[in-house]
């Protein structure tokens, strides 16, 4: 055996002990318990879903059983998808989908519009209307929701799509998160665009929004994942199946004496599908604009 | 062209005819709450009156349990109140007081007017001027469910009626016995898991106060204070918070099965009527039900559900009624009902349910209805009274001073009901 081939081995054993790997292996340990209790609670609800037993779920809970099914079964998704009528579960899927989608479509185009304009808008007062902006941020949606509730069912606005989507596709936090994308941007991008003739709207358009994409991809999710887990809204707002969303047939599951897990947590995944689906569409954007936000000095 | 025009002219008069078919029938808007099988049951009688009635459209509004109070207060401010609606017993008061509800008694059937329990009746009652304007299937109550094999193990007595129910002493010393014997991870399951947000704490911990000799407010006065921070109060909060403390009840991040939980690590429940179905499905013939024990001279139990009435804005008050005595009389819905351990609260459905009938498994829960219930105060300030209850109850459970959490609580609730100037005509009779 050769003096190089018993140099191999003890440059590894030497390389395993420095203090830089134990650290990257604590690091990466440490990483993996992180993870897995971030995903431990989708984990449960998941493995709860399969199982074919509301009480048995409940008895798993708090021990590690709640993460095992030995019988695992997709009953529950498959009472959940029959229900028909007044719990039509895909009728609500629906709903939410077309309201997800319309506010999201129509949040992007306002609230950017609302903050490429506060940005670089040639006109008095856009410091004190960005003030008021975000002072609104801050009123709780508690404290306007009753006074809202009279202006819409005046406007003959309750059980119709319009009642979910319009209130809150202009935000406060998405014109200002927006505000503070564009107003990063170099004041020539706006200079050379005038020079080459462009409208300030055509500036917008075709040089500025390019560029967000990162901060129109955060403000896609965030205001999905809002617009999606909408509850309290659409009860007040809405009467019958005809535009509800599928978090209120959700409360169906949770009922005064007792409540269904089983089909709850099959209904919660079905739920869960559409917004992980936007999230994963919209990651790399996602990731890269909070990337870009870090590295900005 | 010829052939278009009369095409057209068939088409628009077979729409204009089922148009005006539509046009014609009166829609009944009924706002409910429920799990999807009451959900279901309600679609399916709707379906079965709509047949019999074919000019009327029965629309249904559901709301979920948690936020019922919620959407009601939005169709108020909306004005667009329902023509049925459920609403919780304890709230009646406040809705009639508020002046959203009509009697019902000259618009129900007669026959189920005879028909109701006295605690049906009494849920249903506005006391000021001893109208009925709310009708149900169903009424509610709590029992003590025991796990037999635990209390075999330390020798406790069996009551066999609501007379001979466990006195304050028994119970504690039960409690304290199981608390030693294994298996048993803590003595009773009082539902904490339920939380702050039901109506649970109210409703099921109320009856121990006034079993105690207490209550929750003055139903004469109509003042908290002096009442609710009374020393027999503060002794029997204390009393319970002691249970907790002793770790001899379920803490809420349990959850709320714990005495039919794989395993049985609670011997004793204080359940409401609806959890026999589910201890059944688990633990067969290991149940026991026993009556409410009797904390101080005697006993008390609670009553009152979701029940069944009319709005002041309904428009059509004889087809809403006609609906709800169609419902209430619905042989399939009936069933279904008993099929969920219903509580009776009609007599002739209490002929119809087994379960509580004499020598049936919750004959002893049946029996309190007539011996022992006690309906929360049937007063417009209710929902404030119920609120500063909780958090008195939920303040002793965490630890606080009982006294403090009943005379906070106390103050609350006068403070309310001064604001509204003793909600009149409570007030004039001050």
């Amino acid at each position: 055996m050769s003096d190089l081939a018993l140099s191999i081995p003890q440059a590894r054993t030497a390389r395993l002990r420095s203090p830089a790997t134990v650290l990257r292996i604590i690091q990466t340990i440490c990483i993996f318990i992180i993870a897995l209790v971030i995903v431990s609670p989708l984990l449960l609800l998941v493995v709860a879903s399969l199982k074919d037993d509301r009480f048995q779920i409940l008895a798993d809970m708090g021990s590690f059983r709640a993460y095992w099914v030995s019988n695992p079964t997709l009953s529950n998704y498959a009472e959940v998808g029959h229900l028909s009528g007044e719990l039509a579960f895909g009728r609500y899927l629906i709903n939410s989908l077309i309201i997800l989608v319309t506010t999201v479509c129509s949040g992007l185009i306002v609230n950017s519009m609302a903050a490429f304009v506060l940005a670089w808008g040639s006109f008095k007062g856009r410091a004190v209307i960005l003030s008021i902006v975000i002072a609104l941020y801050v009123i709780p949606q508690e404290s306007i929701i009753m006074p809202l509730v009279i202006m819409v069912s005046r406007a003959g606005m309750t059980d119709t799509f319009a009642v979910q989507i319009v209130p809150w596709v202009a935000s406060p936090l998405y014109i200002f998160l927006l505000y503070q994308f564009f107003a990063q941007l170099p004041k020539e991008l706006l200079e050379a665009a005038e020079i080459d003739g462009a409208s300030f709207f055509r500036a917008y358009r075709s040089i500025f929004l390019p560029l967000s994409l990162p901060a129109l991809a955060t403000v896609s999710i965030l205001m999905g994942i809002e617009t999606w887990n909408q509850y309290l809204w659409p009860i007040l707002v809405t009467q019958t199946d005809y535009a509800r969303p599928i978090a209120v047939a959700i409360a169906t599951f949770f009922g005064q004496d007792s409540i269904y897990w089983d089909r709850a947590m099959a209904a919660s995944v079905l739920m869960m599908i559409p917004i992980l689906g936007l999230y994963l569409a919209f990651q790399r954007w996602f990731v890269s604009s909070f990337i870009g936000s870090a590295v900005k000095g | 062209m010829g052939k278009r025009l009369l095409w057209s002219l068939v088409l628009s008069s077979v729409l204009s005819a089922s148009w005006a078919q539509a046009a014609e029938k009166t829609a009944i808007q009924v706002m409910h709450q429920g799990d999807p099988g009451f959900v279901a049951a309600y679609g399916k009688v709707a379906e079965r009156f709509e047949a019999a009635n074919p000019d009327v459209d029965i629309q249904f509004i559901y709301a979920p349990h948690d936020a019922y109070n919620e959407k009601f207060s939005a169709a108020v401010m909306a004005k667009q109140l329902p023509d049925v609606m459920e609403l919780d017993a304890p709230f009646l008061a406040n809705y009639v007081w508020s002046g959203y509800l009509q009697p019902i008694k000259p618009l129900i059937d007669k026959d189920l007017l005879d028909d109701m329990t006295e605690s049906n009746i009494a849920q249903g009652t506005y006391p000021i001027d001893k109208d009925l304007y709310a009708i149900g299937l169903t009424d509610s109550s709590v029992v003590l469910y025991g796990n037999k094999k635990y209390l075999e193990a330390i020798g406790a007595r069996i009551p066999k009626s609501v007379d001979d129910a466990w006195t304050r002493e028994e119970f504690e010393g039960y409690l304290e016995k199981l608390s030693k014997l294994d298996g048993v991870k803590w003595p009773i399951d009082t539902f904490r898991g339920y939380g702050i947000k039901t109506e649970w704490i109210t409703y099921a911990y109320g009856p121990i106060l006034q079993s105690a000799g207490c209550d929750l407010i003055d139903r004469e006065a109509w003042k908290s204070e002096g009442t609710l921070d009374s020393d027999a109060c503060v002794d029997a909060l204390a009393m319970m918070q002691k249970w907790v403390k002793n770790g001899w009840v379920v803490p809420q991040s349990a959850g709320t099965n714990q005495f039919f939980a794989e395993g049985n690590p609670a011997a004793l429940a204080l359940g409401g009527h609806w959890v026999y179905a589910e201890a059944v499905a688990t633990m067969k013939d290991n149940i026991v039900v026993l009556p409410l024990p009797k904390f101080g001279a005697k006993g008390a139990s609670p009553n009152g559900t979701w029940i069944w009435a009319i709005t002041k804005t309904s428009k059509h008050p004889d087809i809403a009624a006609k609906f709800i005595s169609f419902l209430l009389k619905d042989k399939e819905y009936r069933a279904y009902v008993a099929s969920q351990s219903g509580y009776p609260g009609l007599k002739s459905f209490a002929a119809e349910s087994p379960l509580y009938a004499n020598g049936g498994p919750m004959a002893i829960a049946f029996e309190q209805a007539s011996k022992t219930a006690v309906s929360r105060p049937p007063h417009p300030a209710y929902p404030t009274i119920t609120s500063a209850f909780m958090q008195a109850v939920d303040e002793a459970f965490n630890g606080g001073d009982p006294k403090e959490a009943l005379t906070s609580a106390a103050k609350k609730i006068d403070e309310d009901i001064e604001d509204n100037d003793g909600y009149p005509p409570f007030g004039d009779g001050q």
